[in-house]
């Protein structure tokens, strides 16, 4: 329930607006949230009341408050006692330069150093919270990133504040001449401090739980003992808790003044780095399963390429390894890979389109091929 | 952006005052690099630091990066605006601030 707070509450009409209040919410026992939008003043008295009806029901919520009156409840000890948020800045981004537009929203440049991406659905706002906070645990937590601000609203719409990262991706600096090779190795370096970043249990999405999802949906397109036994291989990878990025490739990896930064963070989850390199092999090779050319159009880059970055990636991320065990790894890859890429092409194939009936056919071949001599998908 | 330091011993305090900014930055980062070797506590001092982009935050990132591995830096009298920004950031999570 929605209860709005409005013009000055102090002692001359306090118990007024309290039995107003009370009135409203009469037996409703569900959640209670008191919107400040349009609230200027709250004195003594006022705050009373506010604690009088955290008391009845513990789930009263305050939000919207302007600086004024959230400095007075961030003063007396009430922003630590119960929830309270402020209202979002207003941003406009009249005569902004656009920097690029998305499905799903428009990036504005706000001044030299920010960017804003403002969301096109104006319910966008649990996606914006999400997507901003995923980025800004990544952050704390030091892995190297664009910085996150706070959300504003713009006009209608909101949009979530980054740092504009005067940078150039790894795209960029291969087709300046840059080596693959250097650049797959400066990318080992940042996938090893996010893998061994630990996140809490619950922290975040589990990639195992997605990918048990994947295989489930798989079921009935594959024949039963393949389909069981992905299942099974897939159950069987240990939930850990390594924070993943989820779309590693080198369009998310930029670089500014010799420092290498990720950016698009609203992949992040946890789990094994198996996870993660399905993902990476997804990006460069995997893709292109009938197509070579869709990896290398998606990346800018060509599909030797694609083909370099991925073998020296795993190349130096498992240093000292063999031949053997190295290939053992992109099996696993592989796998996890095409089990994902046949859900997503299934979920979206109409009958018709020839394209995807080929990777549908791709992806089916190459798991009963290649599961049944598969003990397990984790190193 | 002006910036002045005082030495005590291993203890190093860099007063940073005015605005940070993209234009700064470059110059604060520099100033840092060149005077913490063989400091182990470093404080930089915000008092008349009126507003830091993040320019100036990467900047204060990379020292607290380079003084974990060699002691400690402690960021001393936060103005209020800079300070929200540190909230909302999130450095305030990942500073030592007093």
């Amino acid at each position: 329930m929605i209860i709005n707070l409005k013009g000055r509450i102090d002692s001359s009409n306090a118990a007024e607006t309290e039995s107003k209040i009370k009135e409203q919410i009469g037996d409703f026992t569900g959640e209670i949230t008191l919107d400040a939008t349009d609230l200027e003043y709250i004195s003594s008295a006022g705050l009373r009341v506010i604690l009088r009806l955290k008391k009845a029901n513990a789930s009263t919520k305050l939000v919207n408050c302007n600086s004024e009156v959230y400095e007075i409840f961030d003063m007396t000890g009430f922003t630590e006692m119960m929830n309270i948020s402020k209202a979002y800045r207003k941003l406009s981004v009249e005569g902004c330069e656009v920097i690029g537009e998305g499905a799903n929203g428009i990036v504005y440049r706000t001044d030299p150093d920010t960017i804003v991406k403002v969301y096109k659905n104006p319910d966008s706002l649990d996606e914006i919270h999400n997507e901003r906070e995923l980025a800004r645990k990544a952050f704390v937590m030091g892995i190297p990133t664009a910085i996150p601000y706070d959300v504003v609203q713009v006009g209608d719409l909101y949009g979530s504040v980054f740092e504009l990262l005067n940078a150039m991706s790894f795209g960029k600096l291969i087709n300046e001449g840059v080596s693959v090779d250097s650049l797959a190795r400066q990318s080992v370096e940042i996938l090893k401090t996010m893998h061994s970043t630990m996140l809490k249990d619950g922290e975040l999405p589990s990639k195992r739980q997605e990918a048990i999802g994947w295989a489930e949906y798989d079921v009935e397109h594959l024949p039963s003992q393949i389909a069981t036994k992905l299942v099974d291989l897939m159950t069987a990878i240990p939930e850990t808790n390594n924070m993943l990025h989820g779309d590693f490739h080198i369009k998310n990896i930029m670089q500014q003044n010799g420092e290498n930064l990720l950016i698009d963070m609203d992949t992040l989850s946890m789990g094994h780095p198996v996870f993660e390199f399905a993902a990476i092999f997804a990006a460069y090779i995997g893709f292109g399963c009938v197509d070579s050319e869709n990896c290398a159009k998606f990346l800018g880059i060509t599909t030797v390429q694609c083909r370099e970055f991925w073998v020296s990636t795993l190349k130096y991320y498992f240093v000292g390894k063999d031949e053997e065990y190295i290939n053992n790894i992109q099996k696993m890859a592989e796998i996890i890979c095409y089990a994902r890429i046949l859900r997503r092409t299934l979920k979206r194939f109409n009958g018709e389109n020839e394209g995807q009936k080929a990777v549908i056919d791709f992806c089916k071949n190459y798991l009963v091929e290649n599961i049944p001599d598969t003990q397990k998908l984790y190193f | 952006m002006q910036l002045s330091k005082k030495l005590e011993g291993n203890k190093l305090t860099i007063t940073v005052s005015g605005r940070v900014d993209t234009i700064t930055a470059p110059e604060f980062e520099k100033y840092i690099n060149e005077n913490i070797e063989s400091i182990t506590e470093l404080i930089l001092d915000l008092k008349d630091m009126s507003y830091t982009s993040s320019a100036g935050l990467r900047v204060i990132l990379k020292a607290q990066k380079l003084m974990s591995a060699q002691g400690s830096m402690t960021v001393i009298n936060v103005q209020d605006d800079v300070m929200e920004i540190f909230d909302m950031t999130g450095f305030s999570d990942i500073l030592t601030i007093e």
